[in-house]
């Protein structure tokens, strides 16, 4: 375990850092960091200016080194746009996507895999359909039109829920359902796809016939077995949410990590966006390092090798 | 670091416990809380060069001059009076009764302190060009300062009252020098003069003012009636539209024409004019590698085929016009009496073919803002043969290209930055600069003469003869002025002005 | 005792038994009589019975033979602005005309012309962006889930760094370098999809790999690539259908989302995603601007679900040798 743990510790820290040298070059090479920080109205020689003074003259493997250099004292850089340490406004707003993403997955799971589970222990019963359908049509709305369909009854209509802005639980629910049912149809499927064939297999035939109580059967074996790709899928589906929140905070008006990249990215805020895709890039790391974990201890067959 | 992560994850758990507060927007609360696309980002106008800040500008600071929009002239803000001395010195008496928000009596040290500070190229200030005309101030008293310029600048009382918002003396000293050698200039609390007084600045949130109780006497910007201002970002349209009808935001602008006027009854709609225009610019020289539009014949036929009146009537808004000229109808040197080019697209058309292109031809069209304007011109260009493929990307990266001379055509605008001077405009654009497509010796010399005069006559004079060429030979198709609509509360007294700043000072609850 | 007819569902099978005859003793079923149908003729009995399959690729045949006759289908041009006559209204409102059954949108252009040539920009979005990342992911997951070790670890440096990329600073990047032609943005799209593929593939190989037949078919000699082909892929062949038909769904979608924040297809082009995003503003106010081409995709999306479950369901386990 401990080799498989350094061994994956290993690729981490590769990745951050190609992670972050594409990032650095994708920024330089969607437009002149100088003139958008410049400005619309600027003059060449104001942008000549900003250049100079803002050190974007430097080479590019230079102004990388140094913000290299600064990450591995602690120091994530500056942003000249919102004026302030970059890790402040990041650890800021984290907080706030985080919990957007947990909520989502969290409505994401309690949904699917109950759903999954009964599709599978009914195959091709009008509540498999059910289930079926509640997946299909989950998913094949885009998220903005989901999101400004639930603004438009919840907020406008029924004026039930507060539309903009995280100041109570309520500002969460329809980000995260808007956010969670896209995850919905997918952890369903797999779940009822993986239970459906673990059902039918050899062991569980034991088990059954074994005289094991159905309920053990399904939950301690049968699940378990099905879960893994699942899990995996639930990781992915974890880190497609960050990335996915950009619309969501857009449009609810949420100060999050996901809001944050978009107007970085659009600024050309350089330091911002680096110190952005870091942070995810380990979050990622970290949650594909746990479903891993999870992975190998519910399924020894993957721990070997 | 991983500190502040903590102590935010709880306050983000508990702020799931508690129940929905209510909406804090509105004349119960004396509260104006007004919305645009755009982040708050830092609260200082060197240091920010976004529109919102322009108007918080005026609204947290004052400037020397105050330019009032129906006459045109300058009045007096923080200055009683000025002169200029001679073509390269302006003098100032202060006034003697402005006291900042903290506190400081106001008087010459401040105004030398900004100046000198901002016009330092070292410093840094991202809107330098408002201030580079600049040389150096001198303190001639208490109550009286000189203005020294690089040269001859005759837009200069224009930029002042527009752009320079007096700071206190040493303000920017105590900025936390930063590991790249600029400064942390979000450390330093915002002070001013101005009617409003900045309170908070929640970095890319909201910006939080509160009247200024102290605030003179006189002034043209007259008293502040309304107790609060919340400044706040909603970047979804949509979500700004469900705030304003559900009561959580008084005030929002640059709403698309169809929305707007769904809201008539709702809430008050006006659609004013600014001082944008929307131009097509030409590669007259070739240089970008289509060379289809270094024939006049092609650009005339371009100038005749978009239905400009249709596009400013039905997608821009009625306070919208058509024009004629590259420069906006009301700044100083514009004028409409220049060559004008009719909609007519069977002479579209045959001009084309006139030019060798009986079939049109294919070409990319690079655009920025407002895909749906570009959109319009677009159709109308496919009707007479000419398809164009529409090249739509980030200002800044469009920037880049047309400095490296790569877009055969581009559809941009320009803000001026609301200086109500044509050199704020047609010289950036037809001195020779990078901007310059077509470098035209003409062009040149007869700017280059109105920049530098005091003469009024002989400025506009020159500016004419200038425009005329531009529009005779199409090195630019001017193609409308921009007017926004403005949507806001019932309960609110609002007029916009045309120079896209908003005037809270003298907004009122009805 | 006759065979159960043809055209019953195979679970409804009658149960062959021996019966007695008049004299009361057992009687033993002929050979003839216990044979099964073949493989194939049970396949088409479960798809005849299937009635998801057969929605979800009727609605698919449906939507293609729209995009095929688009030219003939569509009664004007869809790229034919007229600012005079826009935001006309559908036919059901009392407004409505003939002309433009299905209305104009913001640009006086025909909403129903755009909507059928809109098919052809969303299929092939959909089809071309999943086949490039279900080429990628497979190889790459699959390889991963076999070799183990370097390779897996290889792999796994590649699914990480591409998820931690955020979607959106790739797509500017490349839009402000290169543009957004259709086939850019479905490389893009393709390039950025294939991470599911190469993350199921992976743990599905995984699992598949340790059991007896692969080692078998290793120690009789069979080349790797035999193996990979003829052994692996048909046990993983149930999931990669369902991530396929999740991700041809996916890239559609995700199009959308990209035109929403304007680095997807550019306009002119009548591309469903498009359409919705443009149509965005005009929610609260005329929902039928992105309803229309809303349901399409809707429709769209869901017939290729469907049919990818119904495939999964009919070639399920049971009837696989």
């Amino acid at each position: 375990m401990l080799i498989f743990a350094l061994k994956r510790l290993g690729i981490a820290i590769l990745v951050a850092i190609t992670v972050s040298m594409v990032t650095f070059s994708l920024i330089h090479l969607s437009g002149d960091p100088a003139m958008a920080l410049a400005g619309e109205s600027a003059t060449q020689e104001d942008i000549e200016n900003i250049r100079r003074v803002y050190g974007f003259d430097r080479p590019i493997v230079v102004q990388y080194g140094a913000w290299l250099g600064g990450v591995l004292t602690g120091d994530l850089g500056y942003s000249h746009y919102l004026a302030t340490d970059v890790s402040t406004v990041i650890f800021d707003r984290l907080p706030t996507t985080m919990t957007l993403g947990a909520c989502a997955l969290l409505f994401a799971l309690v949904l699917s895999i109950p759903l999954g589970v009964l599709a599978a222990m009914r195959p091709n019963t009008m509540i498999d359909r059910l289930a079926l359908s509640i997946a299909v049509v989950g998913q094949a709305l885009p998220s903005f039109w989901f999101a400004l369909i639930l603004i438009f009854w919840f907020g406008i209509v029924w004026r039930l829920l507060p539309i903009t802005g995280t100041e109570s639980w309520l500002n969460y629910v329809m980000p995260s359902v808007a956010l969670g049912y896209y995850v919905t149809p997918g952890v369903m499927r797999l779940t009822r796809a993986g239970m459906l064939e673990v059902l039918s297999s050899d062991y569980i035939r034991t088990a059954r016939a074994k005289g094991l109580r159905p309920m053990s059967v399904m939950f301690k074996h049968a699940l378990r077995n099905a879960i893994i790709p699942v899990v995996s899928l639930a990781a992915v589906q974890f880190g497609f949410m960050l990335g996915g929140s950009i619309v969501i905070e857009t449009i609810f008006a949420i100060n999050g990590i996901g809001f944050l990249a978009w107007e970085s990215i659009q600024r050309g805020d350089l330091a911002m966006m680096q110190a952005i895709v870091l942070v995810l890039a380990c979050f990622y790391i970290m949650l594909t390092f746990l479903a891993d974990m999870l992975n190998a201890f519910l399924d020894p067959r993957i721990r070997v090798g | 670091m991983i500190g502040r992560f903590l102590r935010g994850l709880p306050v983000a758990a508990v702020a799931l416990a508690v129940t929905a507060g209510a909406a804090w927007a509105g004349k119960s609360n004396d509260t104006l809380v007004w919305v645009t696309d755009r982040e708050a980002t830092i609260a200082d106008p060197y240091y920010n060069n976004t529109r919102e800040l322009v108007v918080i500008g005026q609204t947290a600071w004052d400037m020397l001059l105050f330019r009032d929009l129906d006459t045109g002239e300058f009045k007096p803000l923080l200055a009683t009076s000025y002169e200029w001395i001679d073509n390269l010195t302006l003098e100032f008496e202060l006034r003697d009764d402005v006291v900042f928000h903290n506190g400081k009596k106001f008087g010459a040290d401040d105004v030398v302190y900004t100046i000198n500070y901002v016009s330092n190229k070292d410093n840094g200030v991202l809107t330098f060009k408002n201030v580079s005309w600049m040389k150096s101030a001198e303190k001639l008293g208490d109550y009286k300062v000189r203005i020294n310029l690089h040269k001859p600048f005759p837009a200069a009382l224009a930029y002042l009252s527009n752009a320079l918002a007096i700071m206190p003396a040493g303000h920017y000293d105590s900025a936390p020098k930063l590991a790249d050698g600029t400064r942390n200039y979000g450390a330093i609390p915002p002070v001013g003069t101005g009617p409003y007084e900045i309170v908070e600045v929640k970095k890319g949130e909201a910006i939080v003012m509160k009247r200024n109780e102290n605030y003179f006497k006189g002034g043209p910007k007259g008293t502040p009636a309304i107790g609060n201002l919340v400044f706040r970002t909603i970047k979804e349209m949509n979500t700004q539209i469900a705030e304003l009808l559900t009561g959580g935001i008084d005030w929002m602008w640059d709403v698309p024409k169809d929305q707007a006027e769904k809201m008539q009854g709702q809430a008050q709609v006006v659609n004013a004019p600014t001082m944008r225009i929307s131009y097509i610019q030409f590669d007259v020289n070739g240089k970008s590698g289509q060379d289809f539009f270094t024939k006049k014949k092609v650009r005339e036929a371009f100038a005749h085929a978009v239905n400009r009146a249709a596009i400013a009537k039905h997608l821009v808004g009625g306070a919208s016009v058509v024009a004629h000229s590259a420069c906006h109808p009301v700044q100083f040197g514009c004028t409409q009496d220049v060559p004008q080019w009719k909609y007519d697209p069977e002479l579209a058309k045959a001009k084309l073919a006139e030019a060798g292109y009986p079939d049109g031809f294919e070409f990319d069209l690079y655009a920025y803002r407002q895909r749906e304007y570009t959109e319009a011109v677009i159709g109308d260009l496919a009707k007479v043969g000419m398809r164009a493929n529409l090249k739509y990307m980030q200002y800044r990266a469009l920037r880049d290209l047309v400095w490296k001379n790569q877009t055969p055509v581009n559809h941009m605008t320009w803000g001026s930055n609301s200086i109500p001077d044509v050199s704020a405009i047609t010289s950036h654009f037809f001195s020779g600069g990078r901007d310059d497509f077509a470098k035209d010796p003409a062009v040149i010399k007869a700017l280059e003469t109105a920049d530098n005069s005091t003469d009024p006559a002989e400025r506009k004079r020159n500016y004419k003869e200038a425009l005329a060429r531009i529009s005779g030979e199409l090195y630019w198709l001017p193609m409308f002025t921009y007017a926004k609509y403005y949507v806001f509360s019932n309960e609110l007294d609002f007029t916009p002005t045309p120079d896209e700043i908003p005037r809270f000072y003298t907004a009122k609850w009805k | 005792m006759a065979l159960p007819p043809a055209s019953a569902p195979a679970r409804a099978a009658t149960p062959i038994a021996p019966t007695a005859d008049a004299t009361g003793a057992a009687k033993i079923p002929s050979l003839a009589q216990v044979v099964e149908p073949s493989p194939g003729a049970l396949l088409r009995r479960r798809i005849r019975g299937h009635w998801g399959l057969i929605i979800g690729g009727g609605v698919l045949l449906f939507i293609i033979a729209v995009a095929l006759f688009a030219p003939w289908l569509a009664p004007h041009d869809p790229l034919d602005q007229d600012l005079t006559n826009r935001v006309v209204l559908p036919i059901w409102y009392d407004e409505g005309t003939w002309v433009h059954p299905l209305g104009t949108d913001q640009f006086g252009r025909d909403y129903l012309s755009r909507l059928i040539y809109g098919s052809r920009i969303s299929l092939l979005i959909g089809f071309a962006a999943m086949l490039i990342s279900l080429l990628i992911g497979t190889t790459l997951g699959v390889a991963a889930g076999y070799f183990g070790g370097r390779v897996d670890m290889a792999v796994n440096f590649i699914i990480t760094t591409r998820l931690s990329l955020p979607v959106v600073l790739v797509a500017l990047a490349v839009v402000s370098l290169i543009g957004n032609s259709l086939w850019i943005v479905i490389c893009v799209l393709g390039l950025l999809l294939w991470d599911r593929f190469a993350v199921v593939m992976r743990s599905t190989t995984q699992q598949v790999r340790n059991l007896d037949y692969i080692a078998a078919a290793q120690a009789t000699g069979c080349s790797t690539l035999r193996i990979l082909l003829s052994e692996i892929m048909p046990n993983i062949a149930n999931h990669l259908i369902v991530v396929a038909t999740l991700e041809m769904a996916h890239a559609i979608l995700l199009e959308a989302a990209l035109s929403f924040l304007g680095l997807g297809v550019q306009p002119p082009a009548p591309s469903w995603g498009l359409m919705i995003a443009e149509a965005k503003g005009y929610m609260f106010f005329d929902p039928w601007l992105i309803g229309i081409p809303g349901t399409a995709l809707f429709a769209l999306v869901m017939a290729i679900n469907l049919l990818g479950d119904g495939v999964r369901d009919v070639t399920a386990p049971e009837g696989r040798n």
